[in-house]
């Protein structure tokens, strides 16, 4: 090998890419030449201080929380230049050439099968090039006053829905049980139903309050440009399939296999959609082209769950005017940017742990004026929850890649509440059950009348060994596991029906049940000379422990509570 | 096949503001690093590195060679790694400290920063180099990822290499600088 075959091959040497032959050509070469060995050691020098550079980088993961602010960006752009060039919302002559020019960059970019993933779902977009408007019904695994982008895989189903109307003025609203946002073409309101507070953007937006990921669904052109786009940068797993109805019509199944790209051991990782490694099917009728269903799956280590689908999809069909009105209460709480105030700097300068203690200490003797300095709005039913609360202990703040702010791990107790439980087992099972609930001097505060004698329970004779205190504490097992069968066996069907009852409002409300429901701890029974009637003392404990998210990304610089309590 | 900075930065400005979290993707690392040798603080480089990114989307209109999107990246992130220098000097009323702090995280070791050199390269060139160093791909994986032969891309590392090491030998040792800033 002479100097100049060792020179082309210096590269190829030091990437260990040389046959046997050659690499032992070169590095004989190598030895006998000091100019070729020289330059050999300056690419090598080069090489390690590159390799260096990329591996300090190498845990840098920033492409999400920049896309958020300049996407949140683009749309306030969007908003001013929509009003001053009366913008056309919708598949014009331009999305239609764009999307075809997606079908080009998927075969020259894609393996075969994930090109034809990117065809079916181009097809999708152009059946409906002239989209005037489209209705979404599905459901999400999440509480039902939780944020749009939330999921909960252990949650229930609660029901979604989302109109668009792009022409002739772009309008929108996105609803759950709890939660509602409308965007009437003038500006933007989010109502959260439980809490009675809204929030209003002053200017009208393509999407907003975190409902970006079900409009990047709703509109499909750019769904397809997304999708492989991400799939292109993020190495996502694209492929297709066919099957047949059970009405004989022939379906294309466009499967996405998205990664996240937050840490696993995130706090928030699959917390909300953008966060999670989903499975997303996209549905479409292989006759029509259109898009009739989409499913997404989270994919986690022990499982996939379902848990968001639309499954009715209308294309350009009128919608109602109404569906562009809110109705607000006239005591709605108003969400609003917290003000400077005159000792701000004090508050600017806390630490995120420092913010959370005198948060939690103001709560603590119900000083709701200098709590309200950290969370706005303060309703009554946070004063009910928080007042007297008692600090248990408070953990060093940590950070979300998909975070603006910081957590601080918490624990609070909450003021505990003492009562007696009444028992009786004078019926015909001869087994103690509950039949009223007592204030600490015996005044009534619930009576628990059996409409029907308690049962005979197929294995009685061990119910009807339970001592009074063991009666109320296998009673209030059965409620904190919400293992109603085993609940009616003490305590009388209509209640177990009022709790299950309160259990589905509280989820309804965005409440989770496991948390702010009280432990109760059972103490001793006593017998009641004046009442009769055998008692167990009892006290509602209830602990909080969690993480607070706190920010400071506003106007005043100070921390704001933004949720975790 | 990857598009060029240019056509990404056509499409952002055509109204497909998505397509910059290609551009986002390309360059976080290469940006980072570059800011962590500037700022020293890995989380202060990441912020920077945030920043840098939303205010070249803001700016996007402005620049006149969107072929030189990564240089003029470099250039902003120059500007937003001083500013936070003057910030923290403010915080700590202390501005003395904190140019000395600058001085000394930018001065450091007297090496050229190495992005400077490498957003100097033709962007072929620093596809290969990009991809390799900051992606970690072995060069068997970028021949795939940019659907080229392996000998193509080791001749072009080879060759990227020599550039490097011309840009290099051309500027340490002199105060570093940013060309392209001017087009902002």
């Amino acid at each position: 090998m002479n100097c100049a075959e060792c020179r082309d091959n210096l590269v190829a040497c030091a990437e260990g890419l040389l046959d046997r032959e050659a690499l032992l050509e070169c590095q004989a070469h190598l030895e006998a030449c000091a100019g070729c060995r020289a330059e050999y050691k300056v690419i090598a020098s080069l090489q390690q201080r590159l390799t260096k550079c990329g591996e300090a980088a190498a845990e840098v993961s920033i492409v999400a929380p920049v896309m958020r602010r300049v996407l949140l960006e683009h749309e306030e752009k969007e908003t001013i230049m929509s009003r001053l060039f009366k913008y056309r919302w919708g598949f014009g002559l331009s999305a239609a050439a764009g999307t075809a020019a997606i079908i080009l960059i998927a075969f020259l970019v894609f393996p075969k099968a994930q090109a034809t993933a990117a065809e079916v779902m181009t097809k999708g977009a152009q059946a409906v090039a002239k989209l005037t408007s489209i209705h979404l019904r599905g459901q999400v695994r999440s509480a039902p006053a939780d944020n749009f982008g939330s999921i909960n895989p252990d949650s229930e189903f609660y029901a979604i829905e989302l109109w668009k109307q792009f022409e002739p003025d772009l309008k929108w609203r996105v609803e759950k049980p709890g939660l509602v946002v409308v965007m009437d073409g003038q500006s933007t309101v989010i109502f959260n139903k439980s809490r009675n507070v809204a929030n209003k953007r002053p200017q009208p937006s393509s999407s907003a309050f975190d409902t970006d990921w079900l409009h990047r669904i709703a509109n499909l052109g750019n769904t397809i440009s997304n999708e492989l786009n991400n799939a292109q940068i993020k190495g996502w797993k694209l492929d297709t399939t066919e099957e047949t109805a059970a009405n004989g019509r022939m379906k294309s199944i466009v499967t996405i296999h998205a990664k996240s790209d937050i840490p696993e051991n995130d706090y928030v990782k699959n917390s909300f959609f953008d966060n999670a490694d989903t499975r997303r099917v996209y549905r479409f009728d292989a006759q029509t082209k259109l898009l009739e269903a989409v499913q997404v799956y989270l994919v986690r280590p022990s499982g996939e769950v379902l848990i968001f689908e639309f499954s009715q999809i209308d294309y350009n069909q009128p919608i109602e005017p109404s569906v562009w009105q809110l109705e607000l209460p006239a005591d709605v709480i108003w969400i609003q940017e917290p003000p400077k105030l005159p000792d701000n700097e004090k508050y600017a300068s806390m630490t995120a742990e420092q913010a959370a203690r005198a948060f939690l200490e103001a709560c603590a003797r119900e000083d709701w004026n200098e709590a309200g300095k950290f969370m706005s709005p303060i309703t009554d039913r946070m004063k009910e929850g928080l007042g007297g609360l008692e600090i248990v202990s408070l953990g060093e703040s940590f950070t979300s890649k998909a975070y603006g702010g910081r957590f601080v791990p918490y624990e609070i107790k909450l003021p505990s509440q003492e009562f007696n439980v009444r028992v009786s087992n004078t019926n015909s099972a001869k087994r103690y059950v509950i039949t009223g609930i007592y204030s600490t001097n015996l005044q009534l505060i619930q009576d628990l009348k059996w409409t029907n004698a308690p049962e005979v329970l197929p294995n009685n004779d061990a119910y009807a060994k339970l001592s009074p205190a063991q009666v109320v504490t296998a009673c209030m097992n059965a409620w904190i596991k919400f293992d109603w069968d085993e609940m009616r066996k003490f305590d009388p069907a209509y209640d177990v029906e009022d709790n299950i009852a309160q259990v589905k409002e509280a989820e309804k409300n965005g409440m989770d049940v496991h948390i702010i429901f009280p432990v109760v701890q059972v103490g001793e029974a006593f017998w009641s000379p004046e009442q009769s009637a055998w008692f167990v003392k009892c006290r509602a404990v209830q602990t909080k422990k969690w993480n607070m998210a706190i920010r400071k990304d506003n106007p005043a610089g100070r921390w704001q509570v933004d949720g975790g309590m | 096949m990857d598009l060029t900075d240019k056509e990404y930065v056509e499409h952002c400005r055509d109204g497909h503001p998505e397509d910059f979290g290609l551009l986002v993707e390309r360059y976080q690392k290469p940006l980072f690093s570059y800011l962590a040798s500037r700022v020293g603080d890995g989380q202060q480089a990441e912020e920077a590195a945030q920043e840098s990114f939303v205010r070249a989307f803001l700016s996007l209109k402005k620049l006149r060679k969107p072929e030189s999107f990564y240089s003029w990246l470099l250039g902003i992130a120059g500007r937003v790694a001083k500013e936070q220098f003057r910030a923290v000097a403010h915080r700590q009323r202390d501005r003395e400290a904190a140019e000395t702090m600058m001085t000394d995280a930018t001065d450091s070791g007297k090496e050229y920063p190495l992005e400077e050199a490498i957003a100097a390269l033709p962007e072929s060139h620093r596809q290969v180099i990009l991809l390799r160093y900051y992606e970690r791909l072995s060069c068997q994986e970028v021949a795939t990822r940019l659907g080229l032969p392996l000998g193509t891309v080791t001749k072009t590392l080879s060759r990227a290499y020599a550039l490097l090491r011309q840009e290099l030998a051309a500027r340490e040792g002199a105060e570093p600088t940013v060309n392209q800033t001017q087009q902002l």
